[in-house]
């Protein structure tokens, strides 16, 4: 999760000459998050020191060869102690073994044991199960941003239809993985846990947004984001008994829900506009009469 | 239960190693309150333990009010086991560690969820019990076969020295100290053994009673430590000396920010400790990559 954040500040470095104001919004209110999170868990063990990290030490220090000639912004955020990428590739092994053995410590057990690393490891997640699930996660968004930034095909495509097709791709990556997906929700779910799970799907419902387009920067802002959040969560669950050829009555949901949403946008706004003119109405018709009685 | 994390990879530049030398010289030299020679301390352990063995365990229950039980629960359960596993438990001489670990890989519940692969990987779990004093690991045999684990292949009793251990490197998956720490003469040895034992992955967990620093509490307690105990030591197992010795060697001992780094500075990452019963207990944890 952290590294994404660090990789989402440089794509917000990038991103700022490209999109101008709109980025700038979305990632104040989301930065505070990731770098309060990120101090209440882990005393960096980089940001300690005397920059001065020592290549004499390189056999037990935490300093990844990649940093030694970063620029010091890039280096405080992107720490990356040698025990973490262990983490991550016995987590990345373990995916491959979620299939088998579900969202469990012997799937992460398997994992360790085909990286090459003793499956004592495994007790040093801190929420083991959770652990993968929030890996695979933050894994999902990372390649969704990696397919929003490449993506030509979102230009073309109307908002509504935009959010579709995000969400429609990010869902995919799950598809895989569907069988034993009950079992991740219910990790996410779980009080020691919601958190965090809540957190991820806060970042990836803004993400979505962000990439359809989305310049909201007051209460509307919550608003979106929670709708899409029931839309994501709704379209989450249906498909996990879908049997459908390539999950088509998935999508067909997806569609039809997003419509609604748009559509139930479009009638609060007509019944605001209503509300307002018969307002109007009403207190010109009844200033008329209050002005009558009081000429009398 | 606080849970603190404290991972310093790096040795303090401001002459860490003279005040590092100093304070495992005053460790290597101290039993309890008074100063004893070096090659001295070893011998008064032994007799120490010698002593006590018979009854270490009940002992145990009467001074932590059977709390020791919980302890070593949470040690064991931060320690994950898995069927397979080559684990070494230094100073654990009556077996308290590893009749718990041998359990969790045994249990029925795990053994319903596996494959039939992992039945035999059970039958490769290796519970090496070391501990310098044959006293404490006769008692733990005697235990081990009430328990009728005494035929069992998975427990091996070994005696040894946790400064000069003969096991090979990199051979273990998973090394526990439970309450020996303190008792050993050059604790940077041991770190450095354990460090040297491990596999890439292996995981370093001690258990030991350490500083209590909340104010009311830590009065309380040292009350306890110093009218209580020796007098329990005295009227149980009619050894004073003993349990002044116990309660002495806690005090002597780092505190827990000062062995965290000890730790690291063997070679550890993700150095971590949690307080249990507000500090009267710590659990020390470390990864070996």
């Amino acid at each position: 999760m952290y590294r994404m954040a660090a990789n989402r500040f440089l794509h917000h470095a990038s991103l700022v000459k490209n999109s101008g104001g709109s980025s700038l919004l979305r990632f104040p209110i989301l930065r505070t998050v990731i770098t309060s999170s990120w101090f209440s868990t882990y005393a960096d063990p980089q940001t300690f020191p005397n920059q001065t990290l020592h290549p004499s030490d390189s056999s037990t220090s935490s300093s990844s060869p990649t940093t030694a000639g970063d620029d010091p912004r890039q280096r405080r955020k992107n720490p990356r102690a040698e025990y973490e990428e262990e983490q991550d590739h016995v987590l990345q092994a373990s995916l491959r073994h979620v299939i088998r053995f579900g969202w469990s410590e012997e799937t992460m057990i398997a994992g360790a044991k085909e990286v090459g690393v003793s499956p004592s490891i495994v007790g040093s997640f801190p929420r083991k199960e959770a652990a993968l699930v929030e890996f695979f996660m933050d894994d999902c968004l990372q390649r969704l941003i990696d397919r929003i930034d490449s993506g030509e095909e979102l230009r073309q495509l109307i908002p509504s239809q935009r959010i579709s097709k995000l969400v429609r791709i990010r869902l995919e990556m799950q598809a895989p993985y569907i069988s034993k997906w009950p079992q991740a929700l219910s990790f996410q779910a779980h009080p020691l846990n919601v958190p965090t799970s809540f957190k991820q799907r806060a970042m990836l419902v803004d993400e979505i947004w962000h990439a359809a387009g989305d310049e909201a920067s007051d209460i509307d802002w919550y608003v979106k984001r929670t709708f899409l959040g029931g839309i994501y969560s709704a379209t989450e669950i249906y498909m996990l008994t879908d049997r459908s050829p390539e999950f088509r009555d998935t999508w067909l949901f997806l569609d039809d829900r997003v419509k609604d949403a748009f559509d139930l946008k479009k009638t609060l706004q007509e019944a605001t506009y209503l509300a307002e003119a018969v307002g109007a109405g009403m207190g010109s018709s009844l200033q008329g009469f209050v002005g009558k009685v009081f000429q009398r | 239960m606080a849970l603190r994390l404290v991972t310093r990879n790096l040795r303090n530049r401001i002459s860490p190693k003279l005040c590092s030398a100093s304070l495992l010289h005053s460790h290597a030299t101290s039993f309890g309150f008074k100063e004893v020679r070096e090659e001295e301390k070893s011998q008064m352990v032994g007799k120490v333990f010698s002593n006590v063995a018979s009854n270490y365990d009940l002992m145990n229950d009467f001074m932590s009010a059977g709390l020791h039980r919980l302890w070593k629960d949470r040690l064991v359960s931060e320690l994950s086991p898995f069927p397979g596993m080559k684990h070494l438990d230094v100073a654990g001489g009556t077996g308290d560690v590893a009749f718990r670990i041998l359990e969790i890989v045994n249990s029925i519940r795990r053994r319903a969820l596996q494959d039939p692969i992992n039945d035999d990987l059970q039958e490769e779990t290796r519970i090496y019990v070391c501990d310098i004093n044959q006293n404490m690991l006769n008692i733990g045999k005697n235990r081990a076969i009430e328990r009728g684990l005494g035929e069992a292949k998975s427990l091996v009793w070994v005696q040894g020295d946790a400064e000069a251990l003969s096991f090979e490197d990199n051979s273990m998956d998973g090394y526990t100290i439970a309450f020996g720490i303190r008792n050993v003469t050059h604790i940077e040895k041991v770190l450095t053994e354990a460090y040297r034992v491990l596999k890439r992955g292996g995981r370093f967990l001690c258990l030991e009673l350490s500083h209590v620093e909340i104010p009311v509490f830590k009065e309380l307690y040292d009350i306890y430590s110093f009218s209580v105990i020796p007098r329990l030591g005295e009227v149980v197992a009619g050894d004073r000396e003993s349990y002044q010795y116990l309660v002495e060697s806690i005090r002597r001992f780092p505190p827990q920010e000062k062995f965290a780094s000890m730790i690291a500075d063997a070679g550890f990452q993700k150095v971590k400790y949690e307080n249990l019963v507000g500090g009267v207990v710590a659990i020390h944890s470390g990864i070996k990559i």
